[in-house]
Order: C-alpha cells, then sequence, then structure tokens
C-alpha cells in the first residue's frame, strides 16, 4: 500500500477529524451506556417500586448466581441449544459446502437461493415454523396426518424436549447458509493442484476429503464455530417468537430471561447485572474456545 | 462438474463402468439440491400460499397445498385492520434512514483507517468486541436514557441506535473497499488543489460507490432485521414489521392466520431481494453480521 | 327592474343558505367535542373490536374519535406501568384488569369531580355488588368503570351427558350416574371417562375436558378454584405463604395426572382454543369465562346451540357440603389517565361506552368476548332470547356472584400471579414436580413481598383477608385431606 506520499501531506488533525463522528457516536451510545449499566447493576433500582435505589454491592451478582434458579435453568438451556446446533451446522453446512463445489452451472443462483433463510430476520423465521408446526392446521402436522404418520393432532409444544428439538431445528434451518458459505469460501481456496497430486498418488474421493480437504478447512471450520458460538448466545428473537420460553421455563435463554427480569419485572439493575454475567460468560467461552485452539496448534507442531 | 481431469478418451469397460458412475453421482448430486431447495425454500412457499388463500383452505383436511381461491384480502386486512401499511411505512423509513446514517459516519472514518492507519488494528479488536456483546446489555442502560430524554416511540430514537450498531461493521467493509483503490487518483487531486476532504467526496466516491451500494444493502437489511431494540423502544407510532408480527402470536396464528402470514412475506422481501442483488459479497456480510436481528 | 331581481336571487340564495346552515348548527351542538382524538389502550384485538361497535355512536353523539392501540397479554402490564411510573402516558382512555388496582390506581383520574362538573351518570346502581366492591375504587376514590365482567362458570356439552349409551358405560365404570360434575373427583373421572373416543357418536378421537394451560397468565386460573375449595388461601396473616400447602399440592398432583385427557396444545391454550374446541363438540366441559356462552350460541361457529348447559364450577365436598370457589379473574375496567391531555373528552366516552344501551351491545356480541357485567345485561329480554338457553347461561352467572374468590389484590399482584403460574406450568411439562414448583413460587412471593416492602403488604393483606373472610373464604388447613 503506497501511503508515503499521502502520509506525508496529511494535516495532522485529519484523522481524528475524519473519524470523530463516528467515535463521538460510539463514545455516548455504547461506551456511556454500557458503564451506565454496570454502575447501576450494584444498586437496586427498581422501575416497580419507584425511582430511588441504594447501593447493594454484589448482591444482584450473588443473587443471578446463588438464588435464582430459573436463571442457571436458562443457561443450561442456552447450552442444550447451542451445542446440536453448532454441530448440525457444522455437519450440515460442509455437505452443502461439498454439494455446491460439484454444480458448475447455476452454482451462484443456488448458492444465492440457499443463502436467504439466513437473511432473514430470526423472528420471521420463528414465526414461519411457528405456523408450520401449528397443531391442528400447521403443515408439518398436515403433511404428518396425510402420509398417516401421524394420528391426532400433535402438539410440538407441551414437550419440553421436543420443544427444544424444534428450537434447534428452525435454528438450523435459518443460519446453516453461513457456515455453508464461509467453507464453500474456504473450499475455493484449496488449489486443485493438491487433488491432481492425491490422486496421482491413489488417494481418491473419500481418502482426498479426509487428508486434503479437512485440513486445509480447519481454520475456516474453526472461525465459522466461533462466530456461530458467539451469535449462538445472543439467542432471543427466535424464542420471542416461537415458545416465549414454553413450556414453563424449558426454552428460556440467558437473553430472554434477562428481558422478562428487565422488562417484565422492571428490575433493572438486576437484569443489568444478569446482562454483565452474560458478558463475562461470552467472554471466557471465546477466550477458552481460542486458548483450546492454541494448544492443539502448538501441539500439532 | 468441478473437478474436471483430462482422461484418455479409452472406450474399455472400467470407462464406461465409470461413466455410469459418474452419472450416478450427478443424478445424486441434483437430487441432494433438490431436497435442500426444499427444505430451505420450502418453508416460503407454504407462508406465501397460506397469505393468498382466499376462502377458508387453510382450515380444511385434507390439507389445500396450492390455493384454488387465491387473493389478497389478508393483504389488504393487514394494511387497514392492523395498519400494516403504517408499520411497513415504518420499517422502510428507519432502515433507510439508518442506512444513510450509517454510511455518512462510517465512510469518512474508513477513510481515517484505510489512509493513515488511524487507531493501529484496533479495528479489529474493536468489531470483535462488538460482536461479543449481547445487545440485551445495551439495551437496558439505553431505554432508561431514552425514556429521560423522551426517545422512545420516535424514529430518531431508533435510527441513533441502529446507526451506531452498524458503523463498525460498515467501516470494516468500506477499509476494504478503500484499501483496494489506487492512491495514485487521489494524489492527483490532492495536487491540483483539493482538500481532503473534498477529493473523498469528488474523487473516491463515485469510484467505489458499488462498495457503497453493498454495505448500504447490508446495512438496511440488518436494521430492517432487527428486533429486540425494536420490540421495547417503539411505540404505536413507530411499530416496525418485526414488532407487528409479534401481536399475532397470542392465541392468533389460527384466528389471524391470514394477516400472520401476509406480515411475514412482507417481513421476508428485503431479504429475498438483497440475497440476489449481493451474491458476491453474502460470505463477508454474513460473517459480520451484516443481517442478524 | 335588474335590481329587484339581483336582490331577489341575493335574497333567495341568503334564504338558502340558512336554511341549508340550520342542520349544521344543530348537528355541531349534538357533537361537542367535534374533531378531537383520543388515545385508547388495549390488550387484545378483540378488545379493539369491542370498541370499534360503539365508535360510531361516540363519533355521532360527541364528535369524538377512538385510535386504539393493542398491546400484546404477556407484556401488557409491564409496558403500560412502565410508561405510568415515569409519570407520562400516551394514552387518554387505558384499560387494565382491576386486579392490579394497586398498581395502577394511582395513576387513574377520579371520576367523581368530573361527574359533578359534567353532570356524568354512570348508572351506578345497575352494578351487582360484586363488581362495585372490586372494580371501581381506589383508596376510596372512584376511578373506573368496568368494562368486562369476568368470572368463570361451567359449560357442558348436552350430547355427552345424555346419550344413553355413555350413562350406561360410566355408571358400570364409576358406579354413579353421569351427570355435569359437581366436584373435582367427578371432573377428573370424567376426563378420563371421555377421553379418546367418540362420545358424540361418531368415531371421532375426542378429547376428555377442555382447560388453559399457559404459563404466563393462565394455568393458575384452573389451579385456584381447586386450591381454595381445598381450603386454601394466598398467605396466612403473617404473609407467609400458604400456596405450597396441602390445598395447593393436591391441587396440583390432579391436575398434574389428569393432564392426559386434555386436547394435545393444551400446554398453549390461552382463552380461546378450548373455547373453539367446546363449541365444535371435541371437549365435552370446560369451566372458563363467560364469554364462551356466547359463543356456544352463535351458530355460525358452534354446533352445540341449544344442546349445550351451564353451570357453576365444581367445588369440593367438605363434611357432606360442596364448597364452590369459582374464579373471578381480572376483566376489565376502563379508566381516564391522569397525565392525559384530553380528560374532559375521555370522560365523556367513558361515561357512553358504560351507559346499559353501549355496555349491552359489547357484552352481548360474541366476537368481543366482553362478559356481562350489569345488572340491566342479566335482566335484558334481548340477550335472555339471543341464543337457546341464554337465559340459564345469565342465571349461572347470577348463582356463580356469591362463591367467587378474587385475585391477590396487593401492589406486584401481576408478578405474584405471574410466578405461580409458571411454577404450575412447570409442573405440567412435568419439568419440576407439584412440591418442587410450588415451594419455587412460595420462595418467590417471598421475594417479591420483601421487594415491595413487608411491612406494607402484609398491612394491605390483612385488609383484603378480612374482606374475604366476610364472605366465608378463609384458609382451613384439614381441608385438603377431608375433601371428597
Amino acid at each position: 500500500m503506497r501511503i508515503g506520499a499521502l502520509v506525508l501531506k496529511r494535516k495532522s488533525w485529519e484523522p481524528l477529524a475524519f473519524a470523530s463522528p463516528s467515535l463521538a457516536l460510539i463514545a455516548i451510545v455504547i461506551v456511556f451506556p454500557l458503564a451506565y449499566s454496570f454502575w447501576l447493576s450494584f444498586r437496586n433500582f427498581d422501575l416497580a417500586v419507584g425511582p430511588d435505589s441504594e447501593f447493594v454491592g454484589g448482591a444482584n451478582y450473588v443473587e443471578a448466581l446463588v438464588r435464582d434458579s430459573r436463571f442457571l435453568n436458562s443457561i443450561w438451556n442456552t447450552a442444550i441449544i447451542i451445542g446440536p446446533s453448532l454441530v448440525l451446522e457444522l455437519l450440515l453446512g460442509l455437505g452443502l459446502a461439498l454439494l455446491l463445489t460439484r454444480i458448475g452451472r447455476g452454482r451462484p443462483i443456488i448458492t444465492a437461493l440457499l443463502a436467504i433463510p439466513a437473511m432473514v430476520s430470526p423472528v420471521m423465521a420463528a414465526m414461519t415454523w411457528r405456523m408450520m408446526f401449528g397443531v391442528k392446521y400447521g403443515a408439518i402436522n398436515n403433511l404428518g396426518r396425510q402420509l398417516g404418520v401421524i394420528d391426532v393432532y400433535f402438539d410440538w409444544f407441551s414437550n419440553p424436549f421436543i420443544s427444544i428439538v424444534a428450537i434447534v431445528m428452525v435454528e438450523v434451518w435459518h443460519n446453516t447458509a453461513f457456515m455453508t458459505l464461509v467453507l464453500l469460501a474456504g473450499l475455493q481456496s484449496i488449489p486443485t493442484e493438491l487433488y491432481d497430486a492425491g490422486k496421482a498418488d491413489g488417494a481418491d474421493g473419500w481418502r482426498s476429503f479426509w487428508y486434503i480437504t479437512l485440513p486445509l478447512l480447519k481454520f475456516t471450520m474453526v472461525v465459522g464455530l466461533m462466530i456461530r458460538l458467539i451469535d449462538l448466545t445472543k439467542l432471543f428473537g427466535l424464542i420471542f417468537v416461537l415458545t416465549y420460553g414454553g413450556p414453563g421455563g424449558a426454552t428460556e435463554t440467558v437473553a430472554f430471561s434477562t428481558y422478562l427480569a428487565g422488562f417484565n419485572d422492571f428490575r433493572m439493575s438486576y437484569a443489568a447485572a444478569l446482562s454483565y454475567v452474560i458478558v463475562g460468560g461470552v467472554l471466557v467461552l471465546t477466550l477458552g474456545f481460542m486458548w483450546i485452539q492454541r494448544y492443539r496448534e502448538m501441539r500439532a507442531a | 462438474m468441478a473437478i474436471a481431469l483430462d482422461r484418455p478418451r479409452t472406450v474399455s469397460r472400467s470407462a464406461r463402468a465409470l461413466r455410469v458412475r459418474r452419472w450416478v453421482g450427478t443424478a445424486l448430486t441434483w437430487v441432494a439440491v433438490v431436497a435442500a431447495l426444499l427444505f430451505f425454500l420450502g418453508p416460503f412457499f407454504w407462508i406465501l400460499t397460506t397469505s393468498l388463500k382466499g376462502n377458508e383452505d387453510y382450515f380444511a383436511y385434507p390439507p389445500v397445498w396450492v390455493p384454488a381461491d387465491a387473493s389478497l384480502k389478508h393483504y389488504g386486512a393487514l394494511f387497514t385492520r392492523s395498519s400494516g401499511a403504517r408499520y411497513f411505512t415504518n420499517s422502510l423509513v428507519v432502515s433507510t434512514l439508518s442506512m444513510l446514517a450509517a454510511l455518512l459516519v462510517s465512510l469518512p472514518t474508513a477513510y481515517s483507517i484505510a489512509r493513515w492507519r488511524f487507531g493501529g488494528g484496533f479495528l479489529s479488536l474493536f468489531l470483535l468486541v462488538l460482536r461479543m456483546l449481547p445487545a440485551i446489555a445495551l439495551i437496558i442502560p439505553l431505554y432508561i436514557m431514552y425514556k429521560l430524554l423522551g426517545l422512545t416511540n420516535s424514529y430518531l430514537g431508533l435510527v441513533i441506535v441502529y446507526t451506531v450498531l452498524y458503523v463498525p461493521f460498515a467501516v470494516w467493509l468500506l477499509v476494504g473497499f478503500l484499501r483496494d483503490f489506487p492512491v495514485e487518483i487521489e494524489e492527483a487531486a490532492l495536487i491540483d488543489g483539493c482538500s481532503r476532504l473534498r477529493a473523498l467526496v469528488s474523487v473516491v466516491v463515485p469510484i467505489i460507490a458499488p462498495g457503497l451500494a453493498v454495505v448500504a444493502l447490508f446495512s438496511f437489511i440488518a436494521t430492517w432485521n432487527e428486533f429486540l431494540f425494536a420490540i421495547v423502544l417503539t411505540g404505536i407510532e413507530t411499530k416496525t414489521m418485526m414488532v407487528l408480527v409479534t401481536s399475532f402470536t397470542s392465541g392468533g396464528t389460527d384466528m389471524f392466520y391470514g394477516e400472520a402470514s401476509a406480515s411475514v412475506v412482507l417481513g421476508v422481501l428485503p431479504a429475498f431481494i438483497v440475497a440476489f442483488v449481493l451474491q458476491r459479497y453474502l460470505v463477508k456480510g454474513l460473517a459480520l453480521g451484516g443481517t442478524k436481528g | 327592474m335588474r335590481k329587484l331581481s339581483i336582490l331577489a336571487v341575493v335574497l333567495a340564495v341568503g334564504a338558502l343558505a340558512a336554511w341549508l346552515g340550520l342542520p349544521v348548527n344543530e348537528v355541531k351542538a349534538a357533537r361537542p367535542y367535534e374533531g378531537t382524538t383520543i388515545r385508547a389502550v388495549v390488550n387484545a384485538e378483540y378488545v379493539k373490536y369491542s370498541l370499534s361497535l360503539v365508535e360510531q355512536a361516540v363519533y355521532d353523539k360527541l364528535g369524538i374519535k377512538i385510535e386504539t392501540e393493542v398491546i400484546p397479554l404477556d407484556p401488557y402490564v409491564a409496558k403500560t406501568l412502565l410508561e405510568f411510573n415515569s409519570g407520562k402516558s400516551p394514552w387518554d382512555l387505558i384499560m387494565f384488569g382491576p386486579s392490579f388496582m394497586p398498581d395502577y390506581g394511582r395513576h387513574l383520574e377520579p371520576l367523581e369531580p368530573w361527574i359533578q362538573k359534567l353532570k356524568l351518570d354512570f348508572v351506578m346502581d345497575d352494578i351487582p355488588d360484586v363488581y362495585k366492591k372490586l372494580m371501581l375504587r381506589h383508596e376510596g376514590k372512584i376511578v373506573s368503570m368496568p368494562y368486562d365482567g369476568d368470572v368463570h362458570i361451567m359449560f357442558w356439552n348436552k350430547v355427552a351427558f345424555e346419550r344413553p349409551d355413555n350413562k350406561k358405560k360410566f355408571k358400570a365404570k364409576y358406579g354413579y350416574e353421569l351427570a355435569p360434575p359437581q366436584t373435582w373427583k367427578q371432573w377428573d373421572d370424567q376426563a378420563e371417562f371421555f377421553h379418546g373416543w367418540g362420545w358424540d357418536g361418531t368415531d371421532r378421537k375426542l378429547f376428555g375436558a377442555g382447560a388453559s394451560y399457559k404459563g404466563n397468565n393462565y394455568s393458575y386460573y384452573w389451579w385456584r378454584p381447586r386450591f381454595f375449595s381445598y381450603g386454601g388461601q394466598y398467605f396466612d396473616a403473617q404473609m407467609k405463604p400458604l400456596i405450597n400447602g396441602p390445598a395447593g399440592l393436591r391441587a396440583l398432583e390432579e391436575m398434574v395426572k389428569t393432564i392426559q385427557y386434555y386436547p394435545p396444545g393444551v400446554m398453549l391454550f390461552e382463552s380461546e382454543e378450548p373455547k373453539t374446541m367446546l363449541i365444535k363438540g371435541e371437549v365435552p366441559f370446560l369451566f372458563s369465562w363467560t364469554s364462551t356462552g356466547k359463543r356456544v350460541g352463535n351458530p355460525n361457529e358452534s354446533v352445540i346451540v341449544g344442546k349445550a348447559g351451564f353451570g357453576i364450577v365444581p367445588g369440593a365436598e367438605i363434611d357432606g357440603k360442596i364448597v364452590y370457589r369459582p374464579d373471578l379473574t381480572p376483566g376489565r375496567s376502563m379508566a381516564v389517565s391522569k397525565y392525559s391531555q384530553k380528560k374532559e373528552a375521555t370522560m365523556k366516552v367513558l361515561e357512553l361506552i358504560s351507559d346499559p344501551e353501549q355496555s349491552l351491545k359489547i357484552v352481548m356480541d360474541p366476537k368481543t368476548i366482553m362478559d356481562p357485567w350489569r345488572v340491566s345485561h342479566f335482566k335484558s329480554e334481548k340477550f335472555r332470547k339471543s341464543f337457546p338457553g341464554a337465559d340459564e347461561y345469565l342465571d349461572a352467572i347470577l348463582k356463580t356472584f356469591p362463591h367467587v374468590v378474587p385475585d391477590p389484590i396487593l401492589p406486584g399482584a401481576s408478578e405474584y400471579m405471574r410466578k405461580l403460574s409458571f411454577e404450575i406450568t412447570e409442573a405440567l411439562a412435568k419439568r419440576k414436580s407439584p412440591q418442587e414448583a410450588l415451594d419455587s413460587a412460595a420462595a418467590e412471593w417471598d421475594k417479591i413481598t420483601d421487594r415491595r416492602g413487608r411491612d406494607k403488604q402484609t398491612a394491605l393483606w390483612g385488609e383484603k383477608m378480612s374482606e374475604m373472610k366476610q364472605v366465608g373464604i378463609e384458609y382451613h388447613p384439614d381441608w385438603a385431606k377431608k375433601a371428597k
């Protein structure tokens, strides 16, 4: 990048000036509120009770981690949604990416078509599937009855386990396209000479996949998984529309139960504390993920 | 087919067997493609046909998969009884304004980073941190602040939040476009006496306009799809399409099935359009969270 | 000559204008608030629809237009109170559940000064005592008018109970005559009996009974009548929750055991789904809001018109007598916001939509699901003849009034009820045992009491408890075991 001449010619205030609008906005709309929220989390501001609040130290955090079984339960729920979703998105995404490499003509169109579910809002995806899961008139039950698989009405959302399954299914439907595209890009960046060389050595089909494709794809997969992992911790809109946390608290995620604490119970300070617990958790997860990767790389070296 | 290698054209038995295998392979590939398309696009098809069911086909069993009596009456009901027209406009206005504001703010910033390495490698780190932040952590203090300032139930309030949320990603994308931009053209303009800003506006912008369009479209879709901030910060006048959909969830999916499905069709419309227009940039856009709610 | 003709024309035009102008002035006088729009907030599409039934009258008589916002039920209390607690309100006409009066009351404009000032007439003596006591006052002042009188009564499909074949089978299996259930035991027996076959004579697979078990607000209303008829009460005098005692446990265990006899989807049912199943002949009986009756009698959707029975919700047999404890659910009241800029216009609207004629229109229409609340509604010949059995239906409601149990009308009522309903649904979904669920709920109730100020709550509860005692509702620790 030949910036030499330009660097010499710049006025010293220009870089900051150019960047200042966004810096100001970020400071006011992101940094300040987050600091305020952090401060709030050590008080007991409760809009239901009144506008005054007092300092309570870490009481909110203690309650969140020790006395709030509903929040702890939501952590568990989030985990059991994230796990299968990641695995399925990876496998399905890989399968689709491989499939797409086998298509010459029409690849751009088909790729774009398959990417559409990932471009719609999770709320729209959830509403679509909620109607399809409808007990009496939904597409799935109707199809099941037509094919003779289901007898009377089947309710997908009375059973906690099946509700989680439904959520994972909708989530995978919604976001597999992301992994597909990431992996497709990764596959396309593998030079074909490697495959030719492999074929000359007798490696073909499955073996070329296992020994050539996968290792080279590893980094892409890790990056994709990490991004998906971070996104999945924020799961909210999909839950709100598909199950609203039900049945009972079976599908409440951490973001959802924090929302309920803040906007159903008005416990703003407590909700702020919960949100920082989530932030802490995500930080730990991400760092842990990266550390494990580093460790495996070092061992492989 | 992807990995085509040169093969000698011998018409031996093994070659014929190979061709049969290839043909079967191709057939299976296309079967898989069709299955994938059915799975991923089928639901949209069902919602679309449901929204067009003119009579009471929704309640019919055996189920009617293709409506005999297609009609737009549900869209009409959505627009009038459920104020769908107003909320569709709201989504349109908010997303457009946010998109423009984001561009306006992020272009100079991207310029600063691309040309002068402003902030060092800070941008990538900041992006990652922002990606990790759950919206719920931000909405709580923001709600309290907005209530005090009277910014709830207003276009301005929502646009401010959306602009700030998508500026970092817009900046990232634009930095990429700007880095690819040949510096010589700018230098020529500067030598001619242009100020930095004028050079940016009159020389750079027209050339990277396609890049700007990409960023704009992603911002548009991201704000269109956004849910949490919308549901907390909007009121009767400013509700967006995403919030409208939730009013059909309580007991309503059977009673108001027509309006519910019509609102979904309208809500996913931008996604369909953008997916085709932005094919090449899909990976980047999705990776940077360009379309998340 | 020309001047004369011009004069004649001018006079003629002037006379014509004057004559045309007259009716305009008359109409103007009758529409004193012409051009005013007030904003209302309600918690469901059907309430908005109910307002649309009277908006023509409101416009014709007052010139006022009503713009209605619908906030869904789940976040309704939270969202509206959030606005009020910050001292503002974008709405003039407020719909709310009177059970939440302790939280809403201080944001509502008292009616009496306006009744005096504008000479309003709310026809107060046309309101039955039970609603007068519960739906009008906050700290002694009248702040709202009823809009929807919610009680629960029982509805049943006569076909199920009168078929000789059904009667024979039932007697053989359970040893007593088949009749609409009077006790919970009978209810549960019959739910088991009717489930899974065509008790209407067809070979369809039908269901045992109807209910709404959704967690946020509903399941608690199907648990409560059992709980109270087994001698339960919300708190004791020291504000200790009694919901996780033997009465609550027995009630919840029975529900968990019998959920298999209810239709799939019951866990997500809100108010309308079980009613739809009843009127389509898919469940044989249901207890629910009185608005069910109107849907039962609506020939456009109901297949049991003329074949339905109405009665009081079952109870428990204690020492040979049956104790009934039917639900009085929040219902709906309408009030004027204290922060409104258009109080006068809104008061006039409130007067009009509450008057006997307009309110009758609202409560008679099956699509509004608003329930009768004026004495004149129950006596109205029009209503009593509006569908076969309508008179039995209205009488059943009147019979229910003396026994009804209200919600815990305290600050934070919505939170107490929501947390309890959540735990009940957790038990129904088999995620917790009934005892665990009720213990969690009791723990949550303690937390709420502490947050709201324990001393204040205990004092307020003391008042409510003695009010309930006056109508015979109090804690009986021994009933849970005794009840048959």
